[in-house]
Parts: C-alpha cells; sequence; structure tokens
C-alpha cells in the first residue's frame, strides 16, 4: 500500500468517514467521481461524499424550493428537510433510479407537504413575497444584493415584472401540484416523463397535470399579449 | 388502393398545442399536427398565441433569480445543513437517562405537584421499603438480633469491677449489685437486666478476685437463669468445679440440680464426685446423680435431646440412656470401694442399694 494511502487509511480508523477507500475518495478524487460512485462512497459513511453530492444537486434544489414556496424562509426549510431525508434515507436507495431523480423525488414530496399545509392553514403562514412588491415594503438583506444576470435590459424587465405579477396571481390559483408540475417543466427543464418519476406518478397524469396549469396562466396572461 | 392517413379534427389538435410547443409529443403526434396545421389557419393561430405564452413565461424573472442571485442564500442553506449533519453525528444522548431528564423538566413546571409527589413516594417507600427487603432482621421477629445496648460497665472495665454487695428479694426475686467505683453505682435486675447478668457470670467464673460471701450470693441470684442461659448455666458449672470455696461449689451444684439431664452438667458432676476434696460437695454430687438416674427410670427416655421437652421436668431425662447410667453407676461404685471419707463411701454404697432396689421394682 502507498504510503499516502496508508497515511489515509489509518485517519480514517478514528475519523468520521466510512472504509479506508471512502477516507482516500475524499481527499483525492471526490469531485471527480460519478454519480453511482459518489453515493457509494456516501453510502459507506463518508460525509464528505455525501456534502459532494449536496453540492452537485443544491442550488437546483433551492430554486425549485423557492420557486415554489415563493418565501426564503420556507425555501431553506425545505431544503434542509429534502437533504436531511436524503441523509437518513440514503441507505435504502438501490439505484434503480437516478440519484438526481430520487433525489427529486423526496424534494417535491417535501414542497408538496409545505404548500398543502401552507393551503390547509393559511393563516398560519406570512403571505408570500413576490419580488415586484418587494419595492413598497422593507426590503430585507437579499434584495441587497447584486444583481448579476447580465441579459436584463430595462424594457424587458418592466415587462417582465408585470408577466411574473400576473403568473404569481395565476399560480396561487394552481394546485400544489399543478404548481410543482409547472414549475419541474418550465423552470427546471425536466420532461415528463422525469416529473412522473419524481412524483411518483404517470406521465398522462402529469400532462393533466401540466394542461390545466396552462390553461389557468393563459387566463391570467390574456391581456398581456 | 391506399387510403391516406386520416387527419386529427381542431378539438383534437388544440389540446396537444401546449404540448406541442414544450416538445412533449410523440414523432407520431407531431407529424399529424404539422400536417393539420399546414391546413387549419385557425390551429395555426392558437399554435402561435400559445408560443407566446410559452415564450412570456420563460422569460418572466423567476423568484429564485431574485431571492438569490448572488447565491448567498445557498450559501446560507449549506451552513446550516451542516451544522444539522453534525449534530446527527454526535453521540446521542443515553435512553436511560432521558426519563430523568423530561422528569426534571416536568418538576420544574409543576413544583407544587412535584412536592406532593415526591412526598407520597417517600411515604411509600419509607413505610413499605422493609418489607421488601427479606433480610431485614427487624420485619423477622424470629431471628436473633444483636443489639448493642448502652452498657454501664464496658467490657474493659470488668477486671476492675470491686462489688460491695448483692442483694436478693426473695419476695420478687430482684437482685441488686453495689459496686465501689469512684461513684458508687447500684445495677438492678429491673432496671439493668443485662448488666447485672453479664457482672454476675463474671464474678461466679472469677471467683479468686471476690469475696467468698458475694460469690454465694451471686450463685444464688442466677439460680433462676440457669435452666434458660447457657452463659449462667457455664459459669455456674465453672464454679462448681473450680470454686476455692466448698460451699461456693456446693451452691453452685445445688444451682444446677434441675439440669442433670443436661450432659455438660452431669459430667461436671462425675468430674466433681471424683475429684471435688470437700466431701461434702461430693456426697451432694452423688445425691444429685441418684436422683437423676431415679428420674430417668420414672420417665420414658427421649434419646436425642439433650435438654429437657417445655412442661416436662428436667431430670425427668437423662441422655446417653445406659451408657451414662453405667458410668455413674462405675464412678458409685468406685466411691464406695476407695473414697477417703467414710461418710461418702457409705452414702455411695447406699445410693448403689437404692437404684437397685429401684430396677428390681
Amino acid at each position: 500500500m502507498p504510503l499516502f494511502r496508508w497515511v489515509f487509511a489509518l485517519a480514517d480508523s478514528t475519523g468520521r468517514t466510512g472504509g479506508s477507500d471512502a477516507a482516500f475518495a475524499t481527499v483525492t478524487s471526490l469531485p471527480n467521481l460519478d454519480e453511482r460512485a459518489l453515493v457509494a462512497e456516501a453510502q459507506a459513511g463518508n460525509r464528505a461524499a455525501f456534502e459532494e453530492l449536496v453540492r452537485r444537486y443544491d442550488r437546483d434544489v433551492l430554486r425549485l424550493a423557492l420557486n415554489l414556496m415563493k418565501r426564503p424562509e420556507d425555501a431553506r426549510d425545505v431544503y434542509q428537510e429534502a437533504f436531511l431525508k436524503v441523509y437518513k434515507n440514503l441507505h435504502r436507495f438501490r439505484f434503480e433510479c437516478s440519484f438526481y431523480t430520487w433525489l427529486y423525488r423526496i424534494v417535491t414530496n417535501v414542497c408538496l407537504d409545505h404548500l398543502r399545509r401552507r393551503q390547509a392553514r393559511p393563516e398560519d403562514q406570512a403571505p408570500e413575497i413576490h419580488p415586484n412588491r418587494m419595492e413598497e415594503g422593507p426590503r430585507d438583506f437579499f434584495d441587497h444584493q447584486k444583481e448579476h444576470r447580465p441579459t436584463l435590459d430595462p424594457e424587458r424587465s418592466l415587462l417582465g415584472k408585470e408577466i411574473q405579477a400576473r403568473l404569481a396571481r395565476a399560480m396561487e390559483r394552481l394546485s400544489p401540484r399543478e404548481r410543482v408540475v409547472f414549475e419541474m417543466k418550465h423552470y427546471q427543464g425536466l420532461k415528463l416523463r422525469a416529473i412522473g418519476d419524481a412524483l411518483g406518478t404517470t406521465e398522462e397524469t402529469v400532462k393533466n397535470s401540466l394542461f390545466r396549469a396552462t390553461r389557468k396562466l393563459r387566463n391570467e396572461l390574456a391581456g398581456l399579449r | 388502393m391506399s387510403r391516406e392517413p386520416k387527419l386529427p379534427r381542431c378539438q383534437d389538435v388544440a389540446p396537444l398545442l401546449v404540448f406541442y410547443t414544450c416538445d412533449e409529443l410523440s414523432a407520431e403526434e407531431r407529424e399529424q399536427i404539422v400536417a393539420h396545421l399546414a391546413t387549419c389557419a385557425e390551429c395555426s393561430a392558437q399554435l402561435s398565441e400559445e408560443d407566446a405564452l410559452q415564450q412570456a413565461i420563460e422569460s418572466a424573472p423567476q423568484t429564485a433569480d431574485k431571492f438569490d442571485s448572488s447565491g448567498v442564500l445557498l450559501s446560507h442553506c449549506r451552513s446550516e445543513l451542516s451544522e444539522a449533519l453534525d449534530e446527527l453525528a454526535a453521540p446521542k444522548e443515553d435512553e436511560g437517562w432521558r426519563f430523568f431528564a423530561w422528569a426534571r423538566q416536568w418538576m420544574a413546571l409543576r413544583p407544587g405537584w412535584s412536592a406532593a409527589a415526591l412526598m407520597l413516594v417517600g411515604a411509600i417507600v419509607g413505610t413499605q421499603a422493609f418489607q421488601w427487603l427479606p433480610s431485614n432482621p427487624l420485619v423477622n421477629p424470629g431471628s436473633p438480633v444483636n443489639v448493642l445496648a448502652d452498657t454501664k460497665i464496658p467490657e474493659d472495665k470488668l477486671d476492675k469491677v470491686e462489688i460491695s454487695n448483692v442483694k436478693i428479694s426473695r419476695s420478687t426475686g430482684k437482685v441488686q449489685v453495689q459496686l465501689n467505683a469512684e461513684q458508687p453505682m447500684t445495677l438492678s435486675s429491673d432496671e439493668d437486666p443485662a448488666d447485672t447478668r453479664r457482672l454476675l457470670t463474671f464474678v461466679v467464673s472469677n471467683g479468686d478476685r471476690f469475696d467468698a460471701d458475694i460469690r454465694l450470693n451471686c450463685v444464688e441470684a442466677l439460680r433462676a437463669a440457669a435452666a434458660t442461659d447457657e452463659q449462667t448455666r457455664a459459669a455456674l458449672l465453672a464454679a462448681a468445679r473450680k470454686d476455692q470455696n466448698a460451699a461456693v461449689r456446693l451452691k453452685a451444684l445445688d444451682a444446677l440440680r434441675d439440669m442433670v439431664a443436661v450432659a455438660a452438667v452431669r459430667d461436671a458432676l462425675l468430674d466433681t464426685l471424683q475429684h471435688d476434696p470437700n466431701p461434702g460437695v461430693r456426697v451432694e454430687a452423688v445425691n444429685l446423680l441418684v436422683r437423676s438416674i431415679e428420674a430417668a427410670d420414672e420417665a420414658p427416655e427421649t434419646a436425642g435431646s439433650d435438654l429437657p421437652a417445655p412442661g416436662m421436668a428436667p431430670q425427668a431425662l437423662l441422655p446417653g440412656g445406659k451408657g451414662a447410667e453405667q458410668r455413674i453407676l462405675r464412678a458409685l461404685d468406685e466411691l464406695r470401694q476407695h473414697d477417703s471419707n467414710r461418710y461418702v463411701r457409705l452414702r455411695s454404697a447406699a445410693a448403689l442399694r437404692q437404684i437397685a432396689l429401684q430396677d428390681v421394682q
């Protein structure tokens, strides 16, 4: 055994990570591992491998949560709850689908739970913050962060704000499932089959949800065209 | 004859336009729609609207862009998740102590109920705990208990005790022992029975240090306890064998007269019979032994019993049976032939005749 590998094996005997291979992979090649190897490392108890998995997908997860929940604090809750569920149940993942699909199944379920809870008890929830209305009220820390998107121009921004306001109102009329399907289709770019896999339902059901959602949005945005 | 594929109708195409714009149709469905759109202006116009809607949706700023364009929220989320994972990895609190943690929290919030509950628990433990301890002698009255009571004369002070008088009440049997000390002290069998008996047996067992009168009174005072207390009986036996004063030895034998059935007493009588220097003491020993044989002949023998049964006269039994009796007869015969005192020889001969006559009867 090469000396550096032996050192990592020794360190692993008292550390938090899993097998010696996991310790070795942690410092040498985790970012280069493919999804399957990375999941296997995480399943073996390699905390660094799990955190690498999180970093690969958490940007999309948070984006999905923000777009669906419309509130940063709710999105943070969804993010944490979803990844903790992944961490606790990772040993049950049997590679019968891609890790990405399995992850999105958990994330969408958490989002649906939150949205249904919000629908059931609207009095317990703070009102959603719509970005175009934020100028009217106090701005939080995140509002002061610099906008990096280079494609914005004033005219498009103005039209976009109006569309977004209408969209936000229309989205409130969607059911949680329609909302998730619409978000995953249009803003996550997933195919309907993948959305069905993530939601644990058929492609046909997802199609119906997307069709209903689009019809509601068309009615809301009718005057803008 | 070949047939053209049937084109879909407008009402069939309209629901599919949404999926046509977002590329979610099969190749066959797409082909049919393209063919229909080529001939249907109305559906083509509807498709334009769908395209415009699609562009509007996709060009609208997204909530995520507004709230986390700089990635600060993402880094917050990562940090929180890392802390949560650390907590999960930390060793869990011992299961056994969770109840106490819960109880502590419960009691802190309810001081009144907590005080009442603690008093109730204390009362239950205080009243019931002894019953749960099977080895506790306090709940087993039949078992002996060693109790060190306060004593007026410690064990190490007995050697230095000086006794001025021993009084015995003939009517009540009460014994009073007056001690000479820096502070004169009187022990009473009523008030200090244990101390009184301990002092009396010490005097009887260690006769050289005390006057003969004192020893005589002490032997007399112990007479009543000889049948029930083994230490008292041992002290009287020691006095019967070793006391320098014949009157004391005689008194001690007399105190043991009702316990000849006890082997140790009988052995002491035989020893006295053969070795005591005083003829009067030897004669008294002869009388007691003859009496024991007479009593044994009158009552059925109870083998294996060293002490008289309750309700039965102590002299009614002679443990050792015929063997013990033969030893007594041989000792009497020895006295009859060889004792230096004529009266002792005559008394021994009379005793043998008396025993022989009783056997004939």
